[in-house]
């Protein structure tokens, strides 16, 4: 309950300070999106298989964005951040699929 | 495939990968509390750090949201400005250049009001013969237009459009009709002088750097047999064999009666009269023009 209400508090707050993304982490945010979604994904299955650990959700977390987030901006050094990004999309997707049939099983057992 | 030899392999990482995506941490961190109970303090402070976690998670997902949302209707808004720009330059220009053209007739008419009988009928066969006077008469008209793009109907993937015109071809026309005896050749409406120029800048095509687009129609007036002439030229046997193979439209019809407009002035900025020019105009006295003292004459 108490998760859903800081999320909700955190949209509130980002709709109304409405701030302006610096141009340079303009195209680290769909990524940093895409890696926080997966450790939410992770925690929330987690907090169902009743083994959630609040630690580990914040350090999954942050630890996903910066990751996520470096490894974009090596790969737009090196010339190959478009493919780099889409290898990031793709074994975070995989992951998030995983988690949420892992959830949806246990919700709805099917 | 895990045990082989004695020795377990752990499964490759994508086989990890997906049979379970969960972070092995979640369980190792459940077992840790259970063999060493955590103290009410860290519970609360943890709970805390996952709150200011999701908060700031809330916040991403509204600023991404945001940020795509506003990139969208700004970049079109840029777009928007520049075609908007670019149509407003292109209305200055033609109002510019109709100006141009109403001040030209205004000066030819003084001109022709101060000078003498003879002086302006010399003065006009030059201008007709230079490109800088409007000429009438009979010639041919060639239409040249590039082959539809031959598009993949699913991907929308145009290959190379074989049969584009190329300012080559252009060129060539011109060429051709020179040397098929034309006197006086415009492309779109765009006159040939001596100082012209068919070039291609990306895919547009400059004819004395304003760009013309398809279909082409170089209009040339010239002498009756011009058509025949052109017609067994080799340029019009090139393009007439590029058309029946990549699909490129190409004809040559005569036309009665043809009006070409008059060029811009070249502004001749390094080269001045070497000699008194009423000497060196009375050497082409004849009216119309030979094709020798016509523009490009080096077809030959």
């Amino acid at each position: 309950m108490i998760a859903v209400l800081a999320l909700f508090a955190g949209v509130l707050l980002g709709v109304w300070l409405d701030p302006t993304v610096p141009s340079a982490l303009q195209p680290y945010l769909p990524i940093a999106v895409v890696a926080a979604l997966d450790a939410v994904f992770g925690g929330v299955r987690a907090k169902l298989d009743g083994i959630f650990d609040d630690k580990q959700f914040v350090v999954s977390f942050i630890s996903n964005v910066l990751v996520a987030g470096i490894i974009v901006y090596l790969g737009d050094q090196l010339g190959v951040g478009g493919q780099l990004s889409t290898g990031v999309v793709v074994v975070l997707g995989v992951r998030i699929f995983g988690n949420v049939a892992a959830i949806r099983r246990r919700l709805f057992r099917a | 495939m895990t045990e082989q030899g004695g020795r377990s392999y752990a499964p490759d990482l994508l086989t990890e990968l997906f049979r379970d995506p969960l972070e092995p941490g979640y369980a190792a961190a459940a077992r840790r509390r259970r063999s060493e109970p955590t103290t009410a303090w860290r519970r609360r402070a943890g709970r805390a750090a996952s709150v200011v976690t999701l908060v700031a998670l809330g916040f991403l997902l509204a600023v991404a949201y945001r940020q795509t949302v506003a990139a969208e209707p700004s970049r079109s808004a840029v777009r928007a400005g520049l075609v908007s720009q670019i149509k407003q330059r292109e209305a200055e220009n033609t109002a510019l250049a109709a100006q141009a053209e109403r001040l030209r007739a205004e000066v030819t008419r003084q001109r022709d009001a101060a000078l003498s009988e003879s002086a302006v009928a010399e003065l006009r066969a030059l201008e007709a013969a230079t490109g800088l006077g409007r000429v009438r008469g009979d010639g041919v008209v060639v239409r040249v237009a590039d082959a539809p793009p031959d598009e993949d109907a699913v991907t929308g993937a145009g290959g190379t459009n074989l049969g584009r015109v190329l300012d080559r071809d252009l060129q060539d026309i011109a060429n051709a009709l020179w040397s098929a005896g034309a006197e006086a050749i415009s492309i779109n409406g765009q006159r040939l002088t001596a100082t012209s120029t068919i070039r291609a800048a990306g895919e547009a095509i400059l004819v004395d750097f304003k760009p013309v687009v398809g279909p082409y129609e170089v209009s040339a007036i010239g002498p009756g047999q011009l058509e025949r002439r052109f017609s067994r030229s080799a340029a019009a046997r090139l393009l007439r064999s590029v058309s029946e193979e990549y699909g490129m439209s190409f004809d040559v019809r005569r036309v009665d009666d043809l009006t070409l407009p008059a060029a811009t002035e070249p502004q001749l900025r390094y080269a001045t009269p070497a000699v008194d020019p009423t000497v060196s105009s009375s050497g082409s006295p004849s009216p119309g023009g030979e094709p020798s003292s016509s523009p490009s004459g080096g077809h030959r």
